[in-house]
């Protein structure tokens, strides 16, 4: 057709294709912040199952329902499952990360003040799914 | 052609970019003490910030051009395809 022009339409591609390469890549640095674990994290096992989470820290204390962290330090969890899919989520810290049978699956978060946050499944798991929770309970470095 | 193209923009979401993305993250460098709160929100909001302006911007095109094209407007013309006495 006489006299159409298409470069709107070409402006138009041009300015989504942008926006698009733009989050994308925002959202791969953030992946590649969120995904690297500090060398001198702690390691803390994770295990859940039906319908409790138990916790193992590197120097073999272990705790359930219960999770005791240090302000200043960054932590590493290595969460498993023992019967069948959990979600092991921390909302306050937006640590969350699934518990698979067979699996290790890790994640890592560094609390920065004192205080007491929910632990829960965020999977759902079974009859008492709705109760598995626990306790993040933040303190003051001990040394 | 046709085919091929989106055969490959098929298999380009489905498995490279996941297995591309496994292998740029999965870097073995120990990462900086970071807050994942400040990291993880504020790529939500600036998403959601994207999100929202490409939504209006595309659903303001479709309106304008519901309204500028719609048979009763006052500048309306037949396309070729109508081919009748206006």
């Amino acid at each position: 057709m006489s006299g159409h022009s298409n470069w709107p339409e070409w402006v138009y591609i041009g300015v989504v294709v942008a926006l698009m390469v733009w989050v994308g890549a925002e959202a791969w640095e953030a992946e590649r912040l969120v995904d690297h674990i500090p060398a001198d994290a702690e390691t803390i096992k994770v295990t859940g199952q039906q319908w409790f989470w138990s916790f193992e820290h590197e120097d073999g204390t272990k705790e359930i329902g219960e999770l005791h962290v240090e302000v200043g330090k960054a932590y590493k969890f290595e969460i498993m499952s023992k019967d069948v899919n959990h979600s092991f989520n921390i909302h306050d810290y937006v640590v969350l990360m699934d518990a698979i049978p067979g699996r290790v699956n890790t994640v890592w978060f560094a609390p920065t003040e004192p205080g007491t946050h929910d632990i829960q499944c965020r999977e759902y798991c079974g009859l008492i799914h709705y109760n598995m929770r626990g306790t993040l309970i933040v303190e003051e470095p001990s040394s | 052609m046709k085919k091929l193209v989106g055969l490959f923009l098929v298999l380009a979401v489905t498995v490279l970019i996941p297995a591309v993305d496994l292998a740029f993250a999965a870097g073995d460098e120990p990462g900086e003490y970071l807050d994942r709160r400040v990291i993880i929100w504020n790529l939500f909001y600036r998403l959601m910030t994207v999100g929202f302006t490409v939504g209006a911007v595309v659903s303001g095109t479709i309106i304008w051009q519901c309204w500028r094209f719609r048979e009763s407007h006052p500048k309306a013309k037949p396309t070729p395809y109508e081919g009748t006495d206006w």
